[in-house]
C-alpha cells in the first residue's frame, strides 16, 4: 500500500498540523504499523520532525531486512554487559529508538532484563498487526491474556537450569509481605474465587534466607541412598560393648531425626506460597531427616544389636513447641544441628570401617546445609527485626537449659559416647573416653558459638547457659 | 574412584601439582556424580610459607592458583598443617589409592584441636562438611600423581 493511500485519522491530522508536524511522516509511521494513539503521544511529547525522520528511516530499513549501524559506544557497552550480538538490532526492530537502547545500557540492564523489555515491545507490535479474527480469539481465551510476565526466558548455567535462575524480571521480586492467603504460586495471576488456605507466615523476614534456592539445588544434587550408598556387607561387627554403644548413639539419632521431621511437617503448611524457595528447601530437609532415621536404624540393626534406650527428649520438646518459625529454625538448625554434627563427628572418629565413616560423613553433609539455612535466616531476621534480639536469646537460653537438664539427668547417651571413644568398659578406657568426650564437646561449643556469631549474635559467647560453659574454652589435644 | 596408572610427576607443593590434580578430577565422571560443589578452599603450609587457593564450582574444579596468606584466609575455609602432615596424608593416599580412615580430611580435622579446616566465619567453615565427599575425592585423586616431596631441612 502506498503511503499516499493511507488515511490519517482526522484528530491525528489536526494534532500534527497544530504542532507543525509533517503529515508525510505520520503516514510513514502508520505504514510501519504504529498505532495512531502512539504517534499522537509522540507528537504531543514534542518529538521533532528530524528525530521522527531518523527513527522512521531506521525502522523502514529494519523492516526491509537491513541492519542498522550501531554506534561504537553502544556496541561496546552491549559487549561489556554481555548482551547477545543480535539484541540491539532486535530492540531496534521492536520499535525502540537508539537513544532508548543507549539509556538501557547506561542504566546497567543485564541481557535478560533488556530482552524482556524487547519481548514486551515485540508482542505489542504483533498485536497491532493482528487481524480482527485473531484479536477475537485472543479475547475469548482469557487465560492466555493474564497480566503475568510472559516471554521470560532462562538459560541453563554450569549447574543446569536451577530454581534460583528462575528469579528474573518480576519473578525475582520477592515481596516483603505476601498478600495472598491462597495456593497461588508467586508470579501467577490471582484468582479472586480461590479459597484461603490458612497459612500463618506472610512476612519475608519470618522465614527468608538468601541461600534457600541454592541449598535446595545442592540438596537434591547431593542426595544419597542409604540402601545402596553404604557398603553394608563390608562392615564387620565391632566388639560387643562398642557395637552396643554405637547402637545407642544410632537410637538417639533416629529419635532426633523423627522429631525434627515432625517439626518440618508442622511448619511447611504454615508458610505461604510467596516464599517457595524456603518451602521446597524445607521439603528436602524433611527428606534428609527421613534418610537419617533410615540409615541410623539400619546401622543399629546391622550386626545383631538393634535399638537402644529412648532419650527423654526434654530439649527436643522445646523445638516441637516453638511458636515462631525463627525460633524453630534457630533451635533446630543452629542449636540442635550443631549438636548432631558433634555426635556425627564422634561417630566418624570412632568408625572402624569405611562404611561407618561414610554414614557419618554423608549425614554431616546434610546437616551442614541445615546450619547454612539456619544461620542465613537468623541473620536476615535480625537485620530486619533488631528489636527481637533478646527474644532469640530467650529461646536459646531455654533450649540450652533443658539440654543441660537432660544431659545431667539422663546419662545414657554420654555414657555410650564415652564407651565408644574410650574403646571399652575398663577403667582406663572409660577415663580416656571421658577426656575425649570433653574434647569433642569443646569443639561442639566452639562451632555452635561460631555459627551464632556468623548469624549476627557474637555476644551469645558471654551469655551461654552456665552448665555449657564447662566446654566453651579452646579444645585440648585429641590424642 | 578407579585406580589409574601414574602418568604425571609433580612436586608437592607446587602449582603444577595442583593443576595436575585439577585435570585428573575434572576428567572423572565419578566426581560429577557426587553433585554440586561450590566453595573456595585454601591450602596453607606454614613451615614452607606456601599458599594455594582451589576453587570448586558446580561440577568441576574451576581454578587452582598460588596465593598469598591473606587470600587463603579469605577463602570459605583453609586446610592448615605442617609440611610433614601433608606429606604423611599424601603418602598414605598413594599407598592405598585413597586415604585410609586415619588420614581422611575429617580425621585430620578432628584430631587437631585447632582443626585442619579453619575459617574466620562460622557459616563458611561449614562448607568443609557440606562438600566433604567432593573434597576427599579431590585429594584421593592425587594417588594418580607421581608426587615428589621436598627434602625437609634442605
Amino acid at each position: 500500500m502506498s503511503q499516499e493511500a493511507i488515511e490519517v485519522p482526522a484528530d491525528l491530522a489536526q494534532v500534527a498540523r497544530e504542532h507543525d508536524f509533517p503529515l508525510e511522516l505520520v503516514r510513514r509511521a502508520l505504514a510501519l504499523g504504529f498505532a495512531p494513539a502512539a504517534i499522537r503521544a509522540q507528537i504531543l511529547r514534542g518529538i521533532s520532525p528530524q528525530q521522527a525522520e531518523e527513527f522512521i528511516s531506521q525502522q523502514e530499513r529494519l523492516r526491509a531486512g537491513q541492519e542498522v549501524e550501531v554506534p561504537e559506544d553502544i556496541a561496546r557497552m552491549a559487549r561489556k554487559r554481555r548482551w547477545p550480538q543480535d539484541l540491539v538490532q532486535r530492540a531496534l526492530r521492536a520499535g525502540l529508538s537508539m537513544q532508548e537502547v543507549r539509556a538501557m545500557l547506561e542504566a546497567g540492564l543485564r541481557f535478560d532484563q533488556a530482552e524482556r523489555l524487547v519481548i514486551i515491545r515485540e508482542r505489542a507490535q504483533q498485536r497491532q498487526q493482528e487481524t480482527p479474527e485473531q484479536r477475537q480469539r485472543r479475547q475469548e481465551l482469557a487465560w492466555m491474556n493474564v497480566r503475568t510476565e510472559w516471554g521470560v526466558r532462562v538459560r541453563p548455567g554450569k549447574k543446569g537450569l536451577t530454581l534460583g535462575s528462575l528469579n528474573v524480571g518480576s519473578y525475582g521480586d520477592i515481596p516483603d509481605y505476601w498478600p495472598y492467603q491462597t495456593e497461588m504460586p508467586r508470579g501467577a495471576q490471582h484468582n479472586p474465587g480461590a479459597p484461603s488456605m490458612g497459612y500463618t507466615i506472610y512476612e519475608k523476614a519470618e522465614l527468608w534466607a538468601d541461600n534457600a534456592a541454592d541449598l535446595y539445588e545442592e540438596s537434591i544434587q547431593r542426595q544419597w541412598k542409604p540402601a545402596t550408598a553404604i557398603p553394608w556387607e563390608e562392615m564387620a561387627p565391632l566388639p560387643e560393648v562398642q557395637e552396643r554403644a554405637l547402637a545407642q548413639l544410632c537410637t538417639y539419632l533416629c529419635q532426633n531425626a523423627l522429631v525434627c521431621s515432625d517439626v518440618i511437617g508442622k511448619w511447611l503448611k504454615e508458610m505461604s506460597y510467596g516464599y517457595h524457595e524456603v518451602k521446597v528447601y524445607m521439603a528436602t530437609v524433611g527428606f534428609d531427616y527421613a534418610r537419617h532415621f533410615d540409615v541410623f536404624r539400619k546401622r543399629a540393626y546391622l550386626n545383631g544389636v538393634g535399638m537402644g534406650r529412648q532419650s527423654p527428649g526434654y530439649y527436643l520438646r522445646v523445638i516441637k513447641d516453638a511458636r515462631r518459625w525463627t525460633e524453630t529454625s534457630t533451635l533446630m538448625f543452629i542449636f540442635n544441628t550443631s549438636y548432631l554434627i558433634h555426635l556425627c563427628q564422634i561417630g566418624y572418629y570412632t568408625a572402624a570401617s569405611e562404611g561407618d565413616a561414610l554414614i557419618f560423613r554423608l549425614a554431616m553433609q546434610d546437616l551442614a546445609r541445615q546450619t547454612a539455612y539456619g544461620i542465613k535466616h537468623l541473620h536476615y531476621f535480625l537485620m530486619r527485626k533488631p528489636e527481637c534480639r533478646e527474644e532469640i536469646h530467650s529461646y536459646l537460653q531455654r533450649a540450652e537449659a533443658l539440654f543441660a537438664y537432660e544431659d545431667d539427668k539422663d546419662r545414657t547417651l554420654p555414657e555410650a559416647l564415652m564407651v565408644l571413644l574410650g574403646g571399652g568398659l575398663g577403667q582406663e578406657e572409660l577415663k580416656r573416653g571421658y577426656a575425649l568426650l570433653n574434647y569433642f564437646r569443646r569443639r561442639w561449643l566452639r562451632d555452635y558459638l561460631a555459627r551464632l556469631a556468623a548469624a549476627g549474635m557474637p555476644e551469645r559467647r558471654d551469655r551461654l547457659f552456665p552448665y555449657l560453659r564447662q566446654w566453651s574454652p579452646v579444645p585440648a589435644v585429641a590424642r | 574412584m578407579s585406580q589409574e596408572t601414574a602418568t604425571v610427576r609433580a612436586t608437592f607443593p607446587s602449582l603444577e601439582w595442583f593443576q595436575a590434580l585439577k585435570d585428573i578430577v575434572n576428567g572423572q565422571e565419578a566426581y560429577r556424580r557426587i553433585g554440586i560443589c561450590d566453595t573456595t578452599m585454601g591450602i596453607k603450609i606454614p613451615d614452607l610459607q606456601k599458599f594455594y587457593v582451589v576453587t570448586f564450582e558446580a561440577f568441576e574444579v574451576a581454578d587452582v592458583k598460588e596465593a598469598t596468606e591473606e587470600e587463603v584466609e579469605d577463602c570459605d575455609f583453609w586446610l592448615e598443617a605442617p609440611y610433614a602432615r601433608w606429606k604423611e596424608m599424601l603418602e598414605n593416599i598413594k599407598a592405598n589409592g585413597k586415604a585410609d580412615l586415619h588420614h581422611t580430611l575429617n580425621t585430620l580435622d578432628l584430631e587437631d584441636p585447632e582443626g585442619f579446616a579453619r575459617s574466620h566465619d562460622g557459616l563458611r567453615r561449614d562448607a568443609f562438611y557440606r562438600f566433604n565427599q567432593s573434597l576427599q575425592f579431590f585429594f584421593d585423586a592425587s594417588s594418580a600423581i607421581d608426587t615428589v616431596f621436598l627434602q625437609q631441612g634442605t
